[in-house]
């Protein structure tokens, strides 16, 4: 990708009263994926992973910048950049209900061009891969949200593009579908497929990625092998608390305290307001007590507090202040 | 295929579709009647030329179905898509966006010139057993409309894209056709403003040359006037249609439509 940019133009307010309102998704982004490498793009909801996929797979046009799959322009040679790509869109939507597994495949094997034998035996192949070869003649909308997922993986893979885009491939997959699922990316890139994979699971990005792109508003803030971009962060102790009834304000006074970089609530029960505050700080040890005292005068129940090795989203919260997940 | 699968997967749609012209031609005959009352034959004949009300009716019954799945399906077909969440697989295939549209349209106008076969050919069978080589013959006028009526439902289709409202389109392009087209009546009864545009719908040239063919041995040569309007259309409306559908689809792609439902 070359400087590639996308701005949404639209309306809001009401029929008589609406106002032309402009949205920045994809802001000059570049980069480049090699052969035999997977470039991890992380980031929230919202970041503009998946308006970038898009616009690298045609189906939306860029405002600014050019993006080259294989050689070709997304904007001068759209057909000849599909016939380079495999792409998985999120969702179990991307399927006929009403058709079985194996006729899904078939049909979009034959809009790529795919010789009938040939597709056969590839479809034979893909729906074992995946655990799906007894289920191949099966109507779509009795599969399992997992299978759904994982047949929409293997047609990305159907006519063995030498780039894959992969828009959050195990959304929605129990831990074990997932493993197959990353398993199976790491192969690809053994075999010299161009991996680019979007996710929000920052352990996804960390285990499968030569490289992760972190996104935050539609820019990229950092981009680097994984290992160098914890390391940016080790400089400071990153304390971990587990607690109930976290307040927001007390995330932002602790914020004030000399020494602490960054602190960030990261709820997962929003009844019990319980998760997991995390803190970057100079001198961990020395201002921990004070970080204890002012979140029990608060109320807030401490169940564990650890210091931990910093991770992606410890990265994204030094970059921007927010968690992964906010 | 895919489209032939999914009609055969929902086999009460397909039934709906071969009994409608039955049921509008019964419906229509029974309100004659009652309308007319005994005289009601007298009067069709004299509006007409001819006493056959029922294959009268049942041809522009058929046509007026037929139009109406090449529109409706052909029209919200993207849509159905888009609200399936596969158009957007489809469009990342490297195949011309507009040739899966005539991909589409073929599969439809398959299904509906099975049903044309079906209700027609049984009906004409049983009430014109003679005229069944000019059935044959009034085939060619059927075939040649088809290509504008894939125009017209192909403007649809990049529409229905834009404004996200297929059978809002779709039902009332189809109801004007129904009224404007001759469907039950000749055009001739309608007002002289209203036959201009009765007479730029490819349909309204359908379903007159099949009744002058089979209910009144017309040959192909003495509407040969309509077949060059109809053979003009069938270059013309296809044409636009892909004006509009590129357009449409352009403006997709930079509004990041295509997925929005």
């Amino acid at each position: 990708m070359q400087s590639l940019s996308k701005v949404f133009e639209t309306k809001e307010g009401r029929i008589f009263n609406r106002v032309a309102k402009s949205i920045t998704a994809v802001d000059g982004v570049s980069f480049t994926v090699s052969e035999g490498e997977i470039l991890g793009l992380l980031g929230p909801n919202g970041a503009g992973k998946t308006t970038m996929i898009k616009m690298l797979c045609t189906l939306i046009q860029p405002t600014a910048g050019d993006g080259f799959v294989n050689g070709f322009s997304v904007v001068k040679k759209p057909e000849k950049v599909r016939e380079n790509l495999g792409v998985m869109l999120t969702g179990e939507r991307t399927l006929y209900w009403k058709l079985t597994g194996k006729e899904n495949l078939e049909y979009f094997a034959a809009l790529y061009h795919m010789d009938r034998k040939e597709s056969a035996k590839r479809i034979e192949y893909l729906l074992d891969l995946v655990g799906l070869k007894d289920r191949a003649d099966t109507f779509v909308e009795n599969y399992s949200t997992g299978m759904r997922i994982r047949l929409s993986f293997v047609k990305a893979l159907l006519h063995n593009a030498p780039v894959l885009l992969l828009d959050e491939p195990t959304l929605g997959l129990d831990p074990q579908s997932s493993r197959l699922i990353r398993e199976i990316i790491l192969e690809l890139k053994k075999k010299g497929h161009a991996i680019l994979l979007t996710t929000h699971y920052m352990e996804e990005a960390d285990q499968l990625s030569d490289s992760v792109a972190i996104i935050d508003r539609g820019k990229i803030i950092a981009m680097a092998a994984p290992s160098a971009l914890k390391q940016s962060v080790k400089s400071s102790d990153i304390v971990e608390i587990e607690a109930r009834n976290i307040q927001p304000e007390i995330v932002e006074r602790l914020k004030t305290f000399t020494d602490v970089l960054d602190a960030v609530a990261l709820v997962n029960d929003s009844a019990a307001h319980s998760g997991v505050i995390k803190i970057h700080a100079d001198k961990g040890k020395e201002v921990l007590p004070s970080i204890l005292q002012a979140l029990v005068r608060r109320d807030i129940g401490i169940t564990k507090v650890s210091f931990v090795e910093p991770t992606l989203e410890d990265v994204f919260i030094e970059l921007t202040g927010r968690g992964l997940r906010d | 295929m895919k489209e032939l699968r999914h009609y055969t997967r929902y086999p009460g749609n397909l039934a709906f579709l071969f009994a409608t012209p039955l049921m509008f031609t019964f419906m229509l005959s029974s309100m004659g009647s009652f309308v007319g009352g005994p005289n009601a034959s007298q009067f069709f004949f004299q509006r007409t030329g001819t006493t056959n009300f029922f294959v009268y009716q049942i041809l522009g019954s058929a046509i007026w179905i037929m139009t109406w799945v090449v529109i409706e399906d052909l029209g919200s077909a993207l849509r159905n898509e888009q609200i399936k969440g596969t158009l957007e697989q489809n469009f990342l295939a490297p195949i011309n966006r507009f040739l899966l549209l005539v991909g589409v349209a073929l599969a439809h106008i398959v299904i509906s010139a099975l049903i044309f076969l079906g209700v027609i050919f049984g009906t004409v069978l049983v009430l014109e057993p003679s005229s069944l080589t000019r059935l044959l013959i009034a085939m060619l006028t059927l075939i040649l409309g088809l290509i504008p009526m894939f125009g017209i439902a192909s403007v649809f289709s990049g529409l229905v894209i834009r404004f996200k409202e297929p059978y809002a389109f779709t039902q009332m392009v189809n109801m004007i056709f129904a009224i404007v087209a001759g469907t039950y009546y000749p055009v001739s009864v309608l007002p002289s403003w209203v036959q201009v545009v009765s007479r730029s719908i490819p349909q309204t040239y359908v379903i007159e040359d099949m009744r002058l063919i089979i209910l009144f041995n017309k040959s192909l040569v003495d509407l040969y006037g309509h077949f060059i309007v109809l053979g003009a259309m069938a270059v013309a409306y296809p044409l636009l249609g892909y004006y509009f559908f590129k357009r449409f689809e352009r403006r997709a792609s930079v509004t990041g439509d295509l997925s929005k439902f």
